[in-house]
């Protein structure tokens, strides 16, 4: 199985907080890999709200997503692509 | 089918309000109905309004009703309690902070969790630190 | 003699001029630590049971219980509805069918009541609620029923229990419902919950005395 892992740093400005976090869980739902992302010590599931917002991810983080499965490259893409657009919210 | 949700409050403001909130979250995925207030519209909590909101998203995936203080609670087994006289579905009153617990079971049900995940999820939305250490 | 359907109608109806006449006093009590409705709700919820009533004569004393109980629940809101709605509920299941209550139907009719609002409300004796005027009245209608006492004097033992329970949640820390945030400043005031059962079973006593009285 594959596993693929990226890092991107948080550029918008209020961080991973509830509405970004959503945006993130519900594109990582999208994808049949399991998707974990890191935040310094910290690690979540993609797919929990809860976890991901514990994770406390604030502008200039850097998080890093690994994905294991068969859409694991896209998936991580798809994520990337989300954080570095600043899930659309600037 | 997702798991819907009930947001129960002594106000209907407040139970309107955070029903727009968790449905933006849930862009639209998830059956949401506001039950705040008394049916006279005041402050208060009514039977008959959660029972109401019950029939118009009670899902069969489950249902998950948010409320705001504990008082609430005794309307909602209330209402829960006619309901499922009526129709076989599961419905489940959660103990998470209104807000949280809302957000939290929108966006969870929003990518088809069961009601188990959902209300397990929202039980964990205590635990979410609002200001940044 | 027993409690008839008539006498039941009369209860009823008294009450619903008691509770608006203590409205004012049960409000008091309950903005000291409560949410200040506590009278208010009463005062509907009952006026709304006498509007009901006013078409039913002909029925069983355990229909009128039924209808009592899912009228408060839809029009008293808080917590007062659904316990007091369970409450008639229950006490209407216990009475079916019935048109005249003897000493063991009375002591059933309170201990269904009480067990409702036990199940509803899950709280025990001693947290200051409802409970704490409701369950020595219980125990005071069984032994005044195991003594073969007469109807009338049972209901008022009930209800003079009721009253004695109503004093004694004065010293109480609340543990239970709204005047629970309040903690230790609870103490020193008396539960409104508690006193509107003891009105409930003082009028009950009150109306069927009378009316056995002109017998």
């Amino acid at each position: 199985m594959p596993v693929v892992e990226h890092a991107v740093v948080i550029t918008n400005t209020i961080g991973l907080h509830a509405r970004p976090a959503a945006l993130l869980v519900q594109e990582a739902a999208r994808f049949q890999a399991r998707i974990q992302v890191r935040s310094g010590e910290k690690t979540a599931n993609a797919r929990s709200l809860v976890g991901v917002l514990k994770l406390g991810a604030g502008l200039g983080t850097t998080l890093v997503f690994q994905a294991e499965g068969d859409d694991a490259a896209e998936a991580v893409q798809a994520l990337i692509a989300l954080v570095e657009r600043k899930f659309d919210e600037e | 089918m997702t798991v819907s949700l009930v947001v129960v409050s002594h106000s209907a403001k407040l139970a309107e309000g955070v029903s727009e909130l968790a449905g933006q979250m849930a862009h639209g995925k998830v059956a949401i109905a506001a039950a705040g207030g008394t049916a006279e519209g005041e402050l208060g909590t009514s039977v008959e309004r959660i029972l109401e909101a019950l029939r118009q998203v009670a899902s069969p995936d489950g249902t998950l009703i948010l409320l705001d203080l504990g008082s609430a609670v005794m309307a909602a087994e209330m209402a829960v309690e006619q309901f499922t006289q009526l129709q076989d579905q599961r419905v489940t009153i959660s103990p998470a902070p209104l807000v949280e617990g809302a957000i939290v079971a929108a966006v969870e049900s929003s990518i088809g969790n069961t009601l188990e995940e959902v209300a397990d999820a929202a039980n964990n939305a205590m635990l979410l630190p609002k200001l940044q250490s | 003699m027993p409690i008839t359907t008539e006498d039941t109608l009369n209860w009823l109806r008294q009450l619903a001029l008691v509770l608006h006449e203590q409205r004012t006093y049960l409000t008091e009590l309950d903005s000291a630590i409560g949410d200040a409705d506590h009278g208010i709700n009463m005062d509907r919820g009952f006026k709304a049971v006498s509007e009901k009533l006013q078409t039913q004569t002909e029925t069983d004393i355990g229909s009128l219980l039924k209808l009592v109980g899912t009228t408060l629940v839809s029009t008293v809101g808080g917590a007062s509805g659904p316990l007091y709605g369970t409450a008639f509920l229950r006490a209407g299941l216990a009475t079916a069918g019935k048109r005249e209550l003897y000493a063991a139907d009375y002591v059933a009719l309170l201990e269904a009541a009480l067990e409702g609002i036990k199940a509803r409300g899950k709280a025990q004796p001693g947290e200051k609620t409802m409970l704490d005027a409701l369950t020595p009245a219980l125990a005071a209608a069984r032994e005044a029923a195991e003594a073969n006492l007469d109807l009338v004097e049972i209901t008022r033992r009930a209800s003079d229990a009721a009253e004695a329970g109503v004093q004694a949640t004065i010293p109480l820390i609340a543990t239970k419902g709204r005047a629970s945030y309040l903690g230790e400043r609870s103490a020193g005031h008396q539960d409104p919950g508690a006193t509107s059962s003891w009105l409930i079973l003082k009028t009950l006593a009150d109306t069927y005395a009378a009316r056995s009285s002109q017998t």
